[in-house]
């Protein structure tokens, strides 16, 4: 039971990242390598605010999320005006800038060591300590969270970001800036990605640098791209779906170091296979005049 | 500070090489065919541990350096093959996210077969002393490998035939295409020498400092600063931008300003940095003029 609900609770910390993600990528077809970057953010300013300033669980989760949003303001003001290769070589390389602080600044976040013994603190008088409450309090925030995203994916600003993605000048044509537009889709799923990273550290208790590499960036890649990019419910269910799936290879028996590159090659080999079978659906083909 | 400076002068050459061999195939390959290629880094990694590979299991130079360039020849058409080719007319980012793909898979295929330990070619090489500045023969052989290399592609590129067919194609693709110059094949080629290329300097980067599975997703950035600093698809100028970047590299860490020196540590988040400065200030690169927004 304990092993069921912990499996729940990654599945629901990814539903969030893959719902931030989505708005910037499934919508707006703009591929921010930088995503778990934010989730980073939040996860470290969540485990130095509760270690060291004993902050209450709802300011923690209020300022990873603006940390991360402060931060996407930066690199989207920064790439946001290149088109979409420079977009992806500029923000991968804002994410190997933070990763390059996370283990090379020690004084603030213990480099390599990680930060241990991350506190959960109480909501008012309600303890998250036991993993079952923390999983109520985690599903009543996605499902808010979703809430809210639904709202995005449907409305005005949903609709101006697909179309940016299709044929931007034309959306310029009709008043709407695309700049502007990309910055607000950047900053929404920034924020996501922070209160992620904020329930990450709550929950695991223990952070380290490695929990946030390139092959974590694939990972949320896979799930919003299988669950259909531009898909909330499909990318939700992919994440449930490929948090459950590895699990399996616990039940052959494996050398324990070679559990690790094994589950990257599985999500590699599914993120390949999944984009060279859907290669003329997976996006609407651009529009030229 | 100025006395060390000479010795900064020539490691920064030395970095500024190996960063030119494995950049020069990227840019190539973006002047021709248009997609980044995510997984060149993993290429050199690859290329390393399988020379590693093969050195141990023949315990001959002369007959590991062929194998590995049979065998990496056969991963570039793989790859080629099965990660590039396919999604060339489809939308760019699809190329983006292959090749993202392909370079974890090749990263723990890699940490399968050889483990995720750090590992080290068994060398010893010969250190010179000239008036103060310190060079193994290793770091000759770096210098003078980029040099034979890059003068050799140079000498392909504006001298010969192919060359021709491959400046055409990469400055007007329909247009060459419609005189009968196969942009199948000239990709093809161009792809499978950018790698090789990536392995040479994969192995000497193995040889001067150690191998690790997850050495290839810096490299592949540090590739595309370069290129980014140099204008993509510019080929010379990712080579010019390759040995500043390994300039700058050196200068950051090595000079100390009034006491105060950057920490070792931060030296590979300077490349890094520089990709970001170069897109704020000159979007297009150091040397090109043609204006490239979206």
């Amino acid at each position: 039971m304990d092993y069921l609900i912990n499996l729940i609770i990654f599945s629901l910390i990814y539903v969030l990242l893959a719902g931030g993600f989505n708005i910037s990528f499934g919508l707006g077809r703009l591929l921010n390598l930088s995503h778990v970057a934010g989730y980073a953010i939040g996860a470290y300013t969540t485990a130095l605010l509760s270690t060291d300033y004993q902050f209450g669980f709802f300011s923690c989760l209020i300022l990873s999320g603006i940390f991360s949003m402060l931060f996407s303001l930066i690199i989207g003001a920064i790439s946001l005006r290149l088109s979409d290769d420079y977009f992806a070589i500029g923000s991968l390389s804002f994410s190997f800038v933070i990763s390059a602080l996370l283990i090379n600044w020690k004084s603030l976040t213990r480099g390599v060591l990680g930060i241990p013994g991350i506190p959960r603190p109480d909501i008012f008088t309600f303890s998250i300590s036991d993993n079952l409450n923390f999983l109520i309090v985690l599903s009543i925030a996605v499902f808010l969270s979703l809430f809210f995203l639904n709202s995005v994916f449907k409305g005005p600003l949903g609709r101006s970001l697909k179309a940016q993605g299709e044929y931007s000048h034309a959306l310029e044509a009709l008043g709407v800036s695309s700049f502007k537009i990309r910055m607000y889709s950047f900053i929404i799923s920034s924020f996501f990605a922070g209160i992620s990273g904020c329930f990450f550290a709550l929950y695991l208790s223990y952070i380290d640098p490695s929990s946030f590499s390139l092959s974590e960036m694939v990972f949320v890649l896979t799930i919003v791209i299988i669950g259909q990019p531009g898909s909330l419910l499909g990318s939700s269910l992919a994440s449930f779906f490929l948090v459950f799936l590895p699990e399996s290879l616990r039940f052959i028996e494996l050398d324990p170091g070679i559990l690790g590159p094994m589950r990257q090659l599985i999500y590699a080999v599914i993120l390949f296979s999944t984009v060279y079978t859907r290669k003329a659906s997976l996006f609407p083909i651009k529009r030229t005049v | 500070m100025l006395d060390i400076l000479p010795q900064l002068l020539i490691n920064a050459l030395i970095t500024g090489s190996l960063y030119a061999l494995m950049s020069a195939g990227l840019a190539l390959n973006y002047g021709l065919l248009g997609i980044l290629n995510f997984s060149h880094g993993h290429f050199m990694m690859l290329g390393a541990y399988l020379f590693l590979f093969f050195l141990e299991r023949f315990q001959s130079f002369s007959l590991a350096i062929p194998v590995t360039i049979a065998s990496s020849v056969m991963f570039s058409v793989i790859a080629f093959n099965v990660f590039i080719r396919p999604f060339t007319k489809f939308d760019m980012v699809l190329t983006l996210v292959t090749t993202l793909a392909l370079s974890i898979i090749l990263e723990s295929l890699v940490s399968i077969f050889f483990g995720v330990n750090v590992k080290s070619f068994e060398a010893n090489f010969e250190v010179y002393e000239i008036s103060n500045i310190f060079i193994t023969s290793l770091q000759i052989g770096i210098i003078l490998s980029a040099i034979i290399g890059l003068s050799g592609l140079g000498f392909i590129i504006h001298k010969t035939v192919l060359g021709r067919k491959i400046r055409a194609l990469a400055s007007n693709s329909n247009a060459a295409q419609s005189i009968a110059i196969s942009r199948h094949r000239i990709t093809y080629g161009i792809f499978i020498l950018g790698t090789l290329l990536a392995v040479v300097a994969g192995i000497l980067l193995g040889y001067e400092t150690n191998l690790s599975p997850t050495m290839g997703g810096g490299l592949t950035i540090k590739c595309f600063s370069a290129m980014i600093l140099g204008g993509l698809g510019n080929f010379w100028g990712a080579i010019v931008g390759s040995y500043i970047l390994g300039l700058i590299e050196n200068l950051v860490v090595g000079v100390d300003i009034y006491g105060y020196s950057i920490p070792a540590g931060y030296k590979d988040a300077v490349s890094f940095l520089v990709i970001l400065i170069v897109l704020l200030f000159f979007p297009a690169g150091l040397f090109k003029k043609q204006e490239r927004r979206s």
